[in-house]
Order: C-alpha cells, then sequence, then structure tokens
C-alpha cells in the first residue's frame, strides 16, 4: 500500500529539493556583496528614493506568462491521452478527433490572441 | 363542416378574430370594419343553423388542472338530450345579425364607427362563449367578458356624462351580482367536486343538497343572474345602460345578454330542483321583478326607458318561471325565446323613430308619427301586440306557459302577480303607442318626421313576423323548444289574463286618447320607487358610517398594532440585515466563513 | 441529431464570432452579436429536434451526458433557459452599447470605436454553452468543468467596464467568493468521492442508499457541496455577494447571472440533492438543512429589500428572495410514489422549480431590459431616477409594471402560479409551518417593495435632470412585448410551460 506512493514522495522530494537547491546554489555561487548603509545611499548628489520599491511590471509580463500557463496545460491533458492512446484508437477513433479538437480550440485562441496583439511586446 | 366541434369553435372564435383584427388593424377603416364585423356574424349565423342538424361531439380542451381541479375550454352543445345551447345559440347569432344589419344604417356617420363594431364582435364572442361554455367557470369568464363588452357598448359615447355614468353603474352594479356568483362556483364545486353541466347527476347533486351550504351555494349562483338579469335589487343599472346606441339596447339590454342570467338559471336547473328555498326565492324576486318594473314603466316619457322597463318586467316572469320547477323552466326558455324576437323589434322600431325623430326621446314629444313613418308603425304595433300578449301572437303562448305553469305548480300569489302585470303591460304598451304615434305632432322634430333608411326595414320585417309567428310550431320546433303553440285551454289563467289585456288597453285608450300630455301623475312610480335615491342615500350614509369607523380603526387599532408594529418590525430587521453587507471583501469572507461553521456545525452535530 | 451537437454548436458559434471580431472588418460590432442572436435562435428551435442514444454504450461522449429517460425533458427545458436568456441577453447587451464603451474603450488611440465590444458578445456565448452542458452534466467531473466554464467566464464579464470602479469592484468581489466558493465544492466532491468511490452520480446516489455508508463523511460532503452551490443561487447565509456584485456588473450581466447563474445552480442542486434523498439517514437531515437555508432566504432576501432605495440592488435583494422560494420548493421532501408511477409533475420538486425558473426568467428578463433602456439615458439606478417613467416613456412603464406585478406574484400573471406551485408543494408534502410561515412574510413584503416601485413610476413627478423620453430600439421593443405576451399567457394557461417540460 505504501508502496504506492513511493514516486508521489520522490516526486516530492525532488520539487521541494530544487528549489532548496537553487537557493542555495545561488547564495554558493554567487559573490558576497558587501552592504551598509552608505553603499546603499543614493550616489553624491542623487535624490533620496522615494514610493514604493517594488519596480513595476508591465502589464504585457502578465499576459504573455497567462498565455504561457493557458498553453502550458495543453501538454496536461495531451500526457495522459498520449497513455492511453495505443488502446483506445483502435476501438474508437473519436479520442483521436476528440483531442484533435481541444488542440483545434487552443489553435483558434491562439490566432486570437496574435491577431489582437496580444504576444506583441512593443506597442 | 356538418360536425358539431368544427362549427361551434367557429362560432366561438370568428367573432373574436375579426375584433382583434379591428382593433389591431383596422381602426382607421370604420367602413371595412362593419363589413367585417357583419359578415362574420352572418357566418356565425349560418353556422348555427346548421348545428341544429349536425352531428358529433364538441371536444373540450383541457385549460387548468390543478389538484383535482379541472377547467375545460369545452363546448356544450349537446345532442337531443339538451336543446338549450342550440336554439339559444340561434337566437343570438340570429338578433345580432339584424342589429348589426340595422346598425350599419344606424352608426353610419358615427366616428366610432370601427370601435362600435370592434364592441359587437367581442360582445357576440362572449355571448356565444356563455351560451357554449361546459362549465360554470368558463362560463363566469365569459360572464365577466360580456360584462365588459357591455361596458364599452354602453359607454360608446363616452363624451356625454351621462353615457360614461351609466356604464360605470352597469358594470358595478354587476360586480356586486358576480361576486356572488364567483362565490356560489366555489361553493357548489367545493359541495359536487364537479363545475360540468354535465355532470350535475341526480346522485350527486341530491347528495351535495344535504349540506346546509347547499341552499347558500345556488342563491349566491342565483345572485349572478339578480345582477346580469336585472332582477330587484340590482335592476338600476338596465334603464341607465338605455344610454348606449339604441341597436346595442336592443341587442345587449334587451334580446341576448340580459337572458343570460336566464340561461344560466336553465342550465343549472338540476341545481335549483334540489333547493326548495333556493326555488323559492328565485321565484319571488322574479315576481316582485315583473310587477314592480311594470308599475315603473306607468309613468316614464322617454320611449327606451319605458322599453326598458317592460324588459326588466319580462325578465321577471322569464326567472319566476326558473323558480317554479318542472315545466316551468322551459316556458321561461321558451318566452326568452319569444321575446327575444318581439323586444328587439321593438327596440329596433324604437331606434327608427328616434332616428326619424332626430334623436327626440320622450313620447311627448312625438305624435302622429302613423303618418310620417307608416311601415315603423306597423311593425311596432305588431311588437306591441306580442308584448302585451294578444291572443295567436308568440308573447301569448310563452307567457301563458308560464302563468300556466305558475298555476298548476299552486304558487298562487306570483300567480296573482303574474296576471297584475297581465294587465299593467297592455295599458302601459297601449299609452306608448298612442302618445307615439295618434294623434298629432307636437313638435317640430315629429312634423319633420321621415321614414327610416331602407337597410333598416330588412330586421324590422323580419322580426316582426317572427314576433307574430316564432310560436307556431315550425319555427317552435325547429328552435327546439318545448311547449310551443296549443290551443289555448279555458282555464281561470286564460281568462284573467285576457280580462287585464282588454282592461289594460281599453283604460290606456280612454285615458290617453287624444289627450296633449300626462294625465295621472304618481311620483312614486315615475320616480321609479326613489331606489336609486336610496341606495344613493344608502351608499352615502353607508360610506361616511363605515369611512368613519375604519378611519378610527385605522387610525387607533391598525396603524399601531397591525402596520406600525410589523412594518417597524420588518423595517427594522432589514435594516438589521443590511448590516451584513458591510461591503468590503474581509468581511464578506469571514460571513461566509462562519456560514461555512454554522452548515457544518449543524449538518454533524 | 444526437443532443449533445447543441453545445458543440454553441461553442463553435464562439469561435467563429472570436474569429470574425479578429479578421473580419465591421464598421457595426453589433453584427456579430445579431449573428449569435440569429444562430441561437435556430440552436432554440433545434432543442425541439433533438434525438436520444438508444444506449450509452460505445460512445463515450453519452458516459458524461444524462440520458436518463426521466430527466431528458428537464435536461432540454433548461438548456432552453439557457439558450433563451442568452439570446435576451445579447441583444440587451447590443442596447447597452453605449454605456459600455464610455467604459471601456480608450477614445485616444486610433482602435476600432467599439474595440472590446464584440468580447462581450462573445463571452455570453461561452458561457450559454457550459450552462447546456451543465443541465444534462451527471458526473462530478462535467458538473466541475462545466460550472467553471461558466464562473469563470463571468468573473471576466462582471469586471467588464474596467474603467469604472463599482464594475472594477464587483469583479474582485466576485473572483475572491467565487474562488473560495470553488475551493469548498471540490472539497466537497473529494469527499464525495472518498465516501462513494464513484464520480457518477446514479453511482453515488446507490452507494449512499447501502446502510453501509458512512454518514458522517457524506453529510460533510454535502455541507461542503452545499456552501457552494448555496453560493453560485444566492442563499442565505452566501448571499453576501449578491447585492454588491449585482449592482457594480454591467445591467446585461446582472440579468444573465440572476437568471442563468440561478438556474444553472439549481439544477446541479437538485441533482446532488436528489442523490442524498435516495437514504431514509440522510434524506432527513438534507431536508432540514434545505428548509433552514430557505427560512433564511426567504427573511432576508425580502425584509432586506424592504428599506432599499437603488432599484438595481432591489432586484438583487429581490433575486435572493425568489432562491428562497425555490429553495422552500427544493425543502419540501420529494414524494414517494408507490407501484413505480412516475408522480404528476407538479407534485415534484423538479418540476415546480422548473415552472418557477421558466417564470422568473420572463420577469425578470423584462426588468432588466426596462433597466438597460434607462440606464442609456442616465448614470441613476435609484428609485428616485425610475420616478414618473410614466410620463417619459409610458411603453417602458408598462413593462415594468406587469414585470413587477408578476414578481409580486399578482393572479393572471406568470409569477403568481410560481409561488402558487411552490406553496402547494409545500403544503401537500407537509413542510414544517416556519417554512411556509417566512414563505408567506416574504410574499407579503415582496408585495411592499414591488409596488413602491410602481407607485414611484406611476404617481411620483419625474427628477430633476431626469424627465427626458426614453428611446427603445426595435429589437428591446419586440422582446419586451414578447416577454409581456408569455408572462400574460404563463399567467392564464401554466400549462404552457408544463407542456414543453413534457
Amino acid at each position: 500500500m505504501s508502496q504506492d506512493y513511493t514516486p508521489v514522495l520522490i516526486q516530492i522530494v525532488i520539487a521541494s529539493g530544487f528549489a532548496v537547491a537553487t537557493l542555495i546554489a545561488s547564495v554558493m555561487l554567487g559573490k558576497r556583496a558587501m552592504r551598509n548603509t552608505v553603499k546603499d545611499s543614493a550616489y553624491e548628489c542623487g535624490m533620496n528614493p522615494t514610493g514604493e520599491g517594488q519596480a513595476r511590471f508591465s502589464v504585457k509580463f502578465y499576459l504573455v506568462a497567462m498565455l504561457f500557463v493557458l498553453f502550458d496545460i495543453e501538454v496536461v491533458f495531451l500526457y495522459p491521452w498520449a497513455v492511453v492512446f495505443r488502446e483506445n484508437v483502435a476501438n474508437a477513433p473519436v479520442y483521436f478527433w476528440g483531442m484533435l479538437g481541444f488542440v483545434f480550440v487552443l489553435f483558434i485562441a491562439y490566432l486570437y490572441a496574435l491577431k489582437k496583439g496580444a504576444l506583441e511586446w512593443k506597442s | 363542416m356538418h360536425d358539431v366541434n368544427t362549427l361551434a369553435w367557429i362560432i366561438l372564435l370568428l367573432p373574436l378574430l375579426v375584433a382583434a383584427s379591428i382593433l389591431f388593424g383596422l381602426k382607421k377603416m370604420p367602413g371595412l370594419s362593419a363589413l367585417l364585423s357583419t359578415g362574420s356574424v352572418l357566418i356565425t349565423l349560418v353556422c348555427s343553423i346548421l348545428l341544429f342538424s349536425a352531428t358529433g361531439k364538441a371536444v373540450p380542451v383541457t385549460w387548468i388542472s390543478i389538484f383535482e381541479f379541472k377547467v375545460n375550454i369545452g363546448l356544450l352543445v349537446g345532442g337531443d338530450k339538451d336543446p338549450l345551447a342550440k336554439g339559444m345559440m340561434f337566437i343570438v347569432t340570429f338578433i345580432g345579425t339584424l342589429v348589426h344589419i340595422f346598425s350599419l344604417g344606424y352608426m353610419k356617420d358615427d366616428d366610432g364607427k370601427a370601435r362600435y363594431f370592434a364592441g359587437l364582435s367581442i360582445f357576440m364572442f362572449s355571448m356565444t362563449g356563455i351560451v357554449l361554455a361546459d362549465n360554470l367557470v368558463m362560463m363566469f369568464i365569459f360572464w365577466e367578458l360580456v360584462g365588459v363588452s357591455s361596458y364599452i357598448l354602453i359607454g360608446h359615447w363616452y363624451n356625454k356624462d351621462s353615457a360614461a355614468d351609466a356604464a360605470k353603474k352597469a358594470f358595478l352594479t354587476n360586480r356586486i351580482g358576480d361576486f356572488g356568483f364567483m362565490i356560489g362556483i366555489l361553493l357548489v364545486w367545493v359541495l359536487t367536486k364537479q363545475i360540468e353541466f354535465a355532470k350535475f347527476t341526480p346522485e350527486i347533486v341530491a347528495n351535495a343538497a344535504k349540506s346546509p351550504l347547499f341552499d347558500i351555494a345556488i342563491i349566491a349562483i342565483f345572485c349572478g343572474a339578480i345582477g346580469k338579469s336585472a332582477q330587484v335589487p340590482l335592476h338600476v343599472w338596465l334603464p341607465d345602460a338605455m344610454e348606449g346606441p339604441t341597436p346595442v339596447s336592443a341587442l345587449i339590454h334587451a334580446a341576448t345578454m340580459v337572458a343570460a342570467g336566464v340561461f344560466m338559471l336553465a342550465r343549472v336547473s338540476a341545481l335549483i330542483g334540489a333547493s326548495e328555498l333556493a326555488a323559492t326565492v328565485i321565484l319571488w324576486t322574479g315576481a316582485i321583478t315583473a310587477l314592480v318594473a311594470a308599475l315603473m314603466a306607468l309613468q316614464q316619457n322617454d320611449i327606451k326607458r319605458i322599453l326598458a322597463y317592460s324588459t326588466l318586467s319580462q325578465l321577471g316572469y322569464m326567472v319566476m318561471a326558473q323558480g317554479i320547477a318542472g315545466q316551468g323552466a322551459d316556458a321561461g326558455m321558451f318566452h326568452l325565446y319569444t321575446h327575444a324576437f318581439f323586444k328587439a323589434l321593438l327596440f329596433l322600431g324604437a331606434g327608427a323613430i328616434i332616428f326619424g325623430c332626430h334623436h327626440e326621446q320622450n313620447i311627448w314629444k312625438m305624435g302622429g308619427l302613423r303618418k310620417k313613418m307608416p311601415f315603423t308603425f306597423w311593425t311596432f304595433a305588431i311588437g306591441t301586440a306580442a308584448l302585451i300578449a294578444v291572443p295567436g301572437t308568440s308573447g301569448f303562448f310563452s307567457k301563458e306557459g308560464i302563468l300556466h305553469a305558475a298555476h298548476a305548480a299552486g304558487h298562487d300569489f306570483p300567480w296573482v302577480i303574474g296576471l297584475i302585470v297581465a294587465f299593467l303591460t297592455p295599458f302601459y304598451m297601449t299609452r306608448l303607442f298612442i302618445v307615439t304615434f295618434l294623434g298629432k305632432s307636437r313638435t317640430e322634430n315629429a312634423d319633420h318626421a321621415k321614414e327610416v333608411p331602407q337597410i333598416m326595414f330588412v330586421p324590422l320585417v323580419i322580426l316582426a313576423v317572427l314576433a307574430l309567428f316564432s310560436a307556431y310550431k315550425p319555427i317552435a320546433k325547429f328552435l327546439q323548444a318545448k311547449g310551443y303553440a296549443h290551443a289555448p285551454e279555458i282555464d281561470p289563467t286564460f281568462g284573467w289574463s285576457l280580462f287585464g289585456l282588454i282592461a289594460g288597453v281599453g283604460l290606456a285608450i280612454w285615458i290617453y286618447k287624444g289627450r296633449e300630455k300626462e294625465r295621472i301623475n304618481i311620483p312614486l312610480f315615475a320616480n321609479k320607487f326613489y331606489i336609486d335615491e336610496i341606495y344613493n342615500g344608502l351608499i352615502a350614509i353607508f360610506q361616511d358610517a363605515i369611512a368613519g369607523l375604519l378611519d378610527f380603526i385605522d387610525r387607533f387599532v391598525i396603524d399601531p398594532v397591525v402596520a406600525r408594529f410589523p412594518a417597524m418590525t420588518a423595517f427594522t430587521a432589514g435594516s438589521f440585515f443590511r448590516l451584513f453587507q458591510v461591503g468590503n471583501l474581509q468581511g464578506y469572507t469571514f460571513l461566509f466563513g462562519a456560514g461555512v461553521v454554522a452548515l457544518i456545525w449543524f449538518l454533524l452535530f | 441529431m444526437p443532443v449533445y451537437y447543441l453545445e458543440i454548436i454553441v461553442v463553435v458559434l464562439g469561435l467563429v464570432m472570436l474569429m470574425a471580431d479578429a479578421f473580419v472588418k465591421l464598421e457595426d460590432k453589433r453584427n456579430i452579436a445579431w449573428f449569435a442572436v440569429l444562430v441561437l435562435s435556430v440552436v432554440f428551435l433545434l432543442l425541439f429536434k433533438v434525438s436520444w442514444p438508444e444506449s450509452t454504450e460505445g460512445s463515450p461522449f453519452w458516459k458524461f451526458y444524462d440520458a436518463e429517460k426521466g430527466s431528458r425533458g428537464f435536461s432540454l427545458f433548461f438548456k432552453g433557459i439557457a439558450v433563451l436568456t442568452t439570446i435576451i441577453v445579447l441583444i440587451m447587451s447590443a442596447e447597452f452599447r453605449g454605456v459600455l464603451l464610455k467604459y471601456t474603450a480608450k477614445p485616444e488611440d486610433g482602435a476600432h470605436p467599439q474595440s472590446g465590444l464584440s468580447e462581450f458578445f462573445t463571452l455570453p456565448v461561452f458561457a450559454c454553452a457550459g450552462l447546456m452542458w451543465m443541465a444534462s452534466a451527471n458526473n462530478l467531473a462535467s458538473i466541475f468543468v462545466s460550472l467553471e466554464a461558466v464562473t469563470i467566464t463571468f468573473y471576466i464579464l462582471v469586471a467588464y467596464m474596467r474603467r469604472n470602479v463599482g464594475s472594477l469592484e464587483a469583479g474582485v468581489k466576485y473572483l475572491i467568493l467565487g474562488a473560495l466558493s470553488t475551493g469548498f465544492l471540490v472539497y466537497g466532491f473529494t469527499w464525495l468521492f472518498g465516501v462513494t468511490g464513484t464520480m457518477d452520480l446514479a453511482g453515488i446516489k446507490e452507494q449512499l442508499a447501502l446502510d453501509s455508508v458512512n454518514v458522517t463523511a457524506a453529510l460533510f460532503a454535502f455541507a461542503l457541496i452545499i456552501v457552494a452551490l448555496g453560493f453560485k443561487v444566492g442563499a442565505a447565509p452566501f448571499q453576501n455577494w449578491i447585492p454588491d456584485v449585482y449592482q457594480g456588473a454591467p445591467t446585461p450581466i446582472t440579468a444573465f447571472l440572476s437568471v442563468a447563474s440561478k438556474a444553472a445552480g439549481f439544477i446541479v442542486l437538485l441533482r446532488i440533492s436528489g442523490c442524498f434523498f435516495g437514504s431514509g439517514d440522510l434524506s432527513e437531515k438534507v431536508g432540514a438543512v434545505f428548509v433552514v437555508l430557505a427560512i433564511l432566504t426567504l427573511l432576508f432576501g425580502n425584509l432586506a429589500a424592504l428599506p432599499q432605495t437603488n432599484f438595481k440592488r432591489l432586484l438583487a435583494y429581490s433575486s435572493i428572495a425568489h432562491a428562497g422560494f425555490l429553495l422552500m420548493a427544493l425543502a419540501s421532501p420529494i414524494t414517494l410514489v408507490a407501484d413505480g408511477k412516475e408522480p404528476p409533475l407538479l407534485d415534484t420538486s423538479i418540476g415546480v422549480i422548473a415552472f418557477y425558473l421558466g417564470a422568473y426568467l420572463l420577469m425578470t428578463l423584462l426588468a432588466f431590459l426596462v433597466m438597460t433602456a434607462v440606464r442609456n439615458q442616465q448614470e441613476d439606478d435609484s428609485l428616485e431616477g425610475y420616478a414618473g417613467l410614466a410620463k417619459r416613456s409610458p411603453f417602458l412603464a408598462f413593462s415594468l409594471l406587469v414585470s413587477m406585478a408578476s414578481l409580486a406574484g399578482v393572479p393572471l400573471t406568470a409569477g403568481f402560479f410560481g409561488k402558487f406551485f411552490v406553496f402547494k408543494l409545500a403544503i401537500q408534502n407537509g413542510a414544517c409551518g416556519w417554512l411556509i410561515a417566512a414563505g408567506v412574510i416574504g410574499a407579503a413584503a415582496g408585495f411592499y417593495y414591488y409596488f413602491k416601485v410602481i407607485a414611484s413610476m406611476f404617481w411620483n413627478a419625474p427628477a430633476e435632470g431626469n424627465d427626458g423620453p426614453i428611446p427603445v430600439s426595435m429589437p428591446a421593443k419586440v422582446v419586451m412585448v414578447l416577454l409581456i405576451i408569455a408572462i400574460f399567457a404563463v399567467g392564464i394557461v401554466p400549462n404552457l410551460i408544463l407542456g414543453l417540460i413534457k
């Protein structure tokens, strides 16, 4: 029973390990910066920074990110389909055409996004 | 085509179609509307004649079925056992046709001609609905529709205050009766679980009659007839309704609509037969109406009003007949048929006179019309003869039937009243006749009177023939009426009514021959027993008293206890609930979470 | 034609609309809406022509499609509601374009003057497809997917007027609370799956009826699901979002939310609660929950509406109130009929709810059509803005009169029979006295606040500045007339709707 969950355990270890490993790696590999108030202050006669410290991202960034997620999800559906494809497609071609329809819908969405200029970075 | 179902539906729906098309499209084309309306009623007449020999059964359509309360839109055009609808249908469409034709002339130059004919078509639709209805609910709906169309037509000249008031009065008075009718229908349904006429079998009725409510139910139903057939004490609207165009008076307020009450009583005669109390109430209401109306007719000067009161009086006869079990009901329906012919004739004749005399309605301002309008004179004479029941005319046989039935059933007192009315009727009709047609013209209008256009003759002639002969075998048998002409039995009824006729006519001739103005003056009759004044006074007193009482209750009881308190509670509760609409998201999510916890707690613990 | 083609047609229609907007040069983008109205009308007619499979074997589509003989009529009826609502919402949206563009289009750049409009027409079509699928979803997975297809579309539509603070605020509220409720729904589904081991509703019903079922776990699952669905239909205490979101959303979307979204929520509620009503232990508790929810919703919706002065908010509360009546029908336990005979339609909760929703669709959409026309002329949604409407536009005033009378339940209108059948069902099935009392209080309060609107329209003089005449476009007028006729027709012959269900 518990053996069934071994792949899940491995998945968890890999996922969290990846995050931890990147963090550690960046600390270890990167050159340690010297930080003190003088170094952080504005250069010579520059203005003291005011307002929010966060940089503003262009809305385009979110747009592209969202489109990426959407099209990425497509793959999630394609994997299990590909796994059972061989057994089932011989019995019922609807499995094939169904997935093709799904991809077609996504293609339409892609065309729409393209035509509407969602993927143009500069405007 | 020779199928009852098809014919009945055509008769019912054709007028509706015409009315709708006039109202929604042809308003600007009065000529076409008039022709369309007349044409449609002609077709329905043909259909209703075909109906007599048609075979088959009408197929009902289910309208509502809630609980065991099922209402059909059914058409009851019974077989041989039930000739009621066929005969009535013929009368309605026949008089309707003639009135339409007459109106073509009478309303020729009226501004609201299209509206008028649309109104007539709506009326024809609703009236056929009443006649064909196979259950009480459907009848009630058409009953109301008839009320509406009558309202429209009485108020046709709505610019005239008196017409608008009369229309309102007719409508409101009828509402009182209809309210009773509605309660009656509900009670009957509660008691018998049936609303279809055909289902009132003797067993069901006998079963229901055990309940003490049964008498009340039948009397409540009778209230509908009191309103529609203008019986005392709800008779006040009918004379005022004469404000409408005269053809309308002939069609609706003489021949058909007011007879609907009698027709309805005949339909539920199975129920009436089971309630002795209700039958007695009906009998006496009819008798009193007959007498009171005849007395009031004695002193009227408006030609249409005299005819209106005589209509009331004759309706009293018919209602009285419905109160006599068995033979009486048939005689009453028979009188309805004959009366429809001769009263329509008289009204159309009166219409012709009014038309000829430039809209003069006072009989004392007429006179000498015999020479000016010979044609109208003769037809009117025939109508009068039928109304006063000269032996041999149709009116004689039907009236004799009623009086005879009353005598045979042992209702002596109503019988005597009937005989008194049989004396009064000839008296006031002879008065009307002499003053209008004989002697010399008393005003310029009467002097310049001209005979009416020929299109108006046609209905008059046809009706005159029927007024004379409709009681004889071929016609009466065609109508499938029971109790047609027979050799008069020489019995007290015959003797007394003949005596009444001679005495009435003789007395009237003696008093009014060659007179210029009224010789006798009985304010009580002239003012219609002051009933209108009494009603107005009563209404005023009651209104004040009730208003005062209500005001008191409103101010000191309802307002603080009944209205303020719940209203305040509701408002407070409402405002309290609104507090939950805090408007910010954190608040909502918190409440949402609280709801989830409460729900889970409620379900699991 | 197999019945699932309908959904396919609607989805393809949506795609075509998107492509048309992207690739075809159109002077007036409303043409896209007219095209959609045309196609959807055809779909509506096709509803009467569809065929059902002989068996569900063989085609994988049917596995997710409820093809039981008994529920086919209802599936089609709810699909009809979805299509009809979408058609009217599209017509309303075309009427609403002026207001919409004011808050979406950027006047400064050289884009099409109506840019952003066509998506406003397209998204409801996709929502419609989701609603239609939901009407026949018979599997937890398909229920969830179709429900989310609708909800996500609504997130966008509610916040569509992005330059209007109210619309944005409504969008954010709806998004966050909606996501919260979706979370509960999925969690409930997993518990249900855990208890029964199947996603199929028929299978779930079978499993729940067994004696061995874990009652506590099943009830927990039910509680979670009811939270989410209660949120969707606007049942107290999960109704918080409704007034704010209804007020902020563009008016056609408010109409869409209040009719289609509610109808969808109720059909899912009916299907899932149907599984629980199969077993004795569960059905008692489940029935009790519905009674409590119905009482709360009836009282909240109707009483909180009393002090309202904003018409759009008033309609939001009225929508909660109507959800209360629908829950009342749901709370009346389903009569079990012996001999396996089908009970009469109006003796079942689903029959009454279907009728009520049909009537509700007519009168609510009529009210929102009037509101859209008025909104074109003025910013003001408050009741004062509707004062003297009878003088400004007798036609609109009459339409609103009919709609309000029907919502209040005046006899001879469709709304009367809706309420009548609900009460009849409740009394027939011996519902508890408190529920009926709450229903009566609700109905009475309803009369008050609906007539407040009528009184304001007919007796008050128009407010300063809001007294010009109000033009109504031809398509909107035609739809209104049809709705008025339908309200009266159903009010006189209720069998019209019942016939459609059969």
